[in-house]
């Protein structure tokens, strides 16, 4: 498999963090473990003692549970979409971030739909869904589209790797032998042959195509299993296109965050440049002035209209008694903050877009606890003797614990894949300043440090 | 491998410091800190559920026992067993009860029956052989003689005998249902006045009330029956007198079937597409369909692609040379 000068250097760079496990990383893992075994203990409770350990009651059905699928589900079709993009039409300086959109499109793909099983009180009825699926419900056409969009980002990661699975069976690391022989299967033969080069991109091409409208559609369905339904704060056909746009805002945040922990973890500052940053920083302002457009349309809409329920959840979302600091931080720090950094020269620097993002995916994890609790806790028929936990949810600790170690299990997975496979793709990569018609020399493995596989 | 002595240091130092932080932050959260309160739990006295664990006492049941008086000269005995378990109430099954007689000389056993599982037994006798006491009252009791797990009950319900007469009276388009209430213990049978007695229809799960009379010096009432009640395919119904939990005479009802109602097909007609029958509409299930066929026809190109990438596999020696 041969490699130009550049990405050589690249993977030689590289190398190290694929072929070293060093007591950093395994202290890394075990913190992430550690998280993972408190919600497992969460997890026994809830199952030991049913729903009635969460925070969930008769009215407010949904909770932090759903929250999470919502965001992880979002982060997953964000990195699809932005992978697909850059792949599609060949932006020279998107190259490098390709890879980590599509770890976070598969991880958060593994992690979202768990915290859905989180939320079903019937396991044993889980296989109705498919035994007796109703092709009307918007739950059923979530199922099957979460699987189908699974099968197509896992085949876009896989597809997209081959060839650096070949760059890693053709050069001798010191790495176990399970790991040699992993790579020398996951690369199917690939040596970089004509015929070979022509499957692999009408391969690569044909999924960068159907996965962007894949993921348009699949977050539209996500958002329709809310905008179907009557309830106030819910019921609107702005639903779909703000769902997809806040999924891509919230992953281009992520993506930005991961870009920042990489690049200072692996001193990958060659690959994730500051010029990367502004370019995303400019990405993310620019969803950030549609996302605040498609907030202030939902919000105007329905407190203009005042319609009896409406203007109840509006009243909650507003009232400073209620939701109204969560309003206040959601909004600012979802829209206002991030276009006034990226906007201002002297804040338009690598931590203050890192900051800056960092805190718009936490305004947009609010923004969707507001989108789904205080609408629940408006319900159209009035309640009359209720129990106050009936009426407000409070999420119980066990809630918490299962979210510390959704996140946990996506760091855990972020970090295990990065130590199987080099975070900056390395044959697919083009040196910055390409602009130039020169090509590099290709140079080919020396002879010595090919292997038998 | 100073440049990767430096990345490790840094990232150790970096990863630490997260880790550090996270630990601090586990160590400032309290447990409970995000725990929904139960407005409704109290605390058992400490005394109280140590006399609970110390002694374990056996279920005591309730024994419900109740007597409906039929047009065809039978009385149905019913009872229902249930017990309160930790706050629940639980219906018993497959427990024997016996059904006695009672009479000045003497309890006369008449049979048991097994509770079915929602906790039922129904024992039906007939009525013409039962011997009344002084008052010319029947007197019943249930009884459920107890098991290891479980205390005895028994219950006792005294009747007299009444019939209750249902006429059904068609004038012009007018429906109307006469009812006659005769006391029968005295043996000439008498009218019984000032009675509440109430008209049912037999519905798919229970008797749908359509009206209430009393009776008056003859026993008699009437109640006007509406005209639009869905009956079966030749648009019958089953109209039902019922005279409920009344202290002398217990239940008694009487039925009768008549062509009053409209007529409705017995047969299951095919439900159009729509999204609220089984069916989805057509235009849904076709693009459904052709979406599906279109994501998964291209991922089957492009697996497709893949095994033709692998068979393609050339040389290795030759395409090092290359």
């Amino acid at each position: 498999m041969e490699l130009n000068s550049y990405q050589q250097e690249a993977f030689n760079y590289q190398r190290p963090n694929i072929e070293k496990f060093s007591k950093s990383n395994l202290l890394w893992i075990v913190f992430f473990l550690l998280w993972i075994v408190v919600g497992g203990y969460a997890l026994y409770l809830q199952i030991a003692h049913g729903h009635v350990v969460t925070g969930m009651r008769d009215n407010v059905v949904w909770g932090l549970f759903i929250v999470n699928f919502i965001f992880f589900i979002g982060l997953s079709y964000a990195g699809a979409i932005i992978s697909g993009l850059l792949h599609l039409f060949k932006v020279p300086w998107g190259k490098p971030i390709i890879r980590l959109s599509q770890m976070m499109t598969i991880t958060s793909v593994i992690v979202g739909p768990i915290f859905i099983l989180l939320c079903v009180g019937r396991f044993d009825r889980l296989h109705h869904l498919f035994i007796y699926p109703r092709l009307q419900s918007p739950m059923t056409w979530d199922v099957l589209a979460i699987l189908t969009y699974f099968v197509g980002s896992a085949l876009f990661l896989y597809i997209s790797l081959i060839k650096d699975f070949a760059v890693y069976r053709d050069t001798k690391m010191d790495i176990p032998k399970w790991k040699q022989k992993l790579y020398a299967s996951l690369a199917l033969g690939y040596r970089g042959a004509a015929s070979q080069k022509r499957h692999l991109i009408i391969s690569q091409n044909l999924l960068a195509i159907i996965i962007i409208p894949l993921s348009i559609m699949v977050s539209s369905i996500l958002s329709w299993i809310f905008g179907m339904t009557l309830r106030p704060g819910w019921h609107s056909t702005i639903f779909g296109p703000y769902f997809v746009l806040g999924a891509l805002y919230s992953g281009c945040g992520v993506l930005i965050v991961a870009m920042w922990a990489y690049r200072k973890m692996y001193k990958l500052q060659d690959y994730f440049n500051d010029k990367l940053f502004v370019n995303l920083g400019y990405f993310m302002m620019v969803l950030a002035a549609a996302y605040g457009y498609f907030t202030f349309s939902e919000y105007f809409t329905s407190w203009f209209g005042s319609a009896k329920w409406d203007a109840d959840v509006i009243n909650k979302l507003f009232s400073l008694q209620e939701y109204g600091w969560w309003t206040l931080f959601a909004n600012l720090f979802g829209i206002l903050v991030p276009i006034a950094i990226v906007a201002i020269p002297a804040t338009r620097k690598v931590n203050w877009i890192t900051l800056a993002s960092f805190a718009m995916v936490m305004a947009l994890w609010v923004k969707r606890y507001l989108i789904i609790v205080p609408t629940l806790e408006t319900p159209a028929l009035p309640m009359q003797d209720t129990r106050m936990e009936y009426v407000k949810y409070t999420a119980s600790w066990p809630e918490w614990a299962l979210t510390f170690a959704g996140i946990a299990s996506f760091l855990l997975l972020f970090t295990l894949i990065s130590k199987l496979v080099t975070v900056v793709p390395v044959s697919e990569l083009e040196e910055p300043l390409h602009q130039h018609n020169h090509q590099h020399e290709p140079i080919f493995v020396n002879q010595d440090t090919i292997q038998t596989v | 491998m100073k440049a990767i002595k430096t990345r490790d240091a840094a990232t150790l130092k970096l990863q630490s410091a997260i880790i550090y932080a996270g630990l601090m932050m586990l160590l400032f959260i309290p447990v409970n800190i995000f725990a929904q309160a139960d407005s409704t739990k109290k605390e058992a006295p400490a005394a109280e559920a140590a006399v609970a664990e110390e002694e374990p006492s056996l279920i005591g049941p309730s024994l419900n026992f109740m007597i409906v008086q039929k047009a065809n000269n039978t009385i149905d005995l019913k009872a229902a067993m249930q017990a309160k378990v930790k706050g629940t109430f639980y219906k018993l099954s497959l427990l024997k009860v016996s059904f006695v007689l009672v009479t000045e000389t003497g309890d006369i056993p008449l049979g048991f029956v097994i509770t079915d599982k929602y906790g039922k037994a129904v024992f039906n006798v007939k009525a013409d052989s039962l011997k009344t006491d002084a008052a010319g009252k029947i007197n019943f009791k249930a009884i459920f003689a107890g098991n290891k797990g479980m205390d005895p009950a028994e219950s006792e319900v005294s009747i007299k005998r009444a019939r209750l007469e249902i006429i059904p009276v068609k004038e012009d388009s007018l429906l109307t249902v006469q009812m006659k209430l005769t006391d029968l213990s005295t043996g000439t049978g008498s009218p019984v006045p000032e009675t509440a007695v109430g008209i049912f229809v037999a519905r798919l799960i229970n008797p749908l009330k359509v009206g209430e009379s009393t009776t008056d010096a003859d026993g008699a009432a009437s109640v006007e029956i509406p005209y639009n009640l869905p009956g079966d395919a030749k648009g019958n119904i089953t109209l039902i007198a019922r005279l409920d939990e009344n202290e002398t005479y217990g239940n008694i009802e009487a039925s009768i079937v008549q062509p009053w109602g409209l007529k409705v097909s017995d047969k299951l007609t095919e439900l159009p597409r729509a999204l609220w029958s089984p069916h989805p509409p057509l235009w849904m299930v076709i693009t459904f369909s052709i979406l599906m066929a279109v994501v998964w026809g291209h991922y089957i190109v492009i697996i497709v692609q893949l095994f033709r990438l692998r068979k393609e596999e050339p040389d290795t020696a030759i395409a090092t040379k290359n």
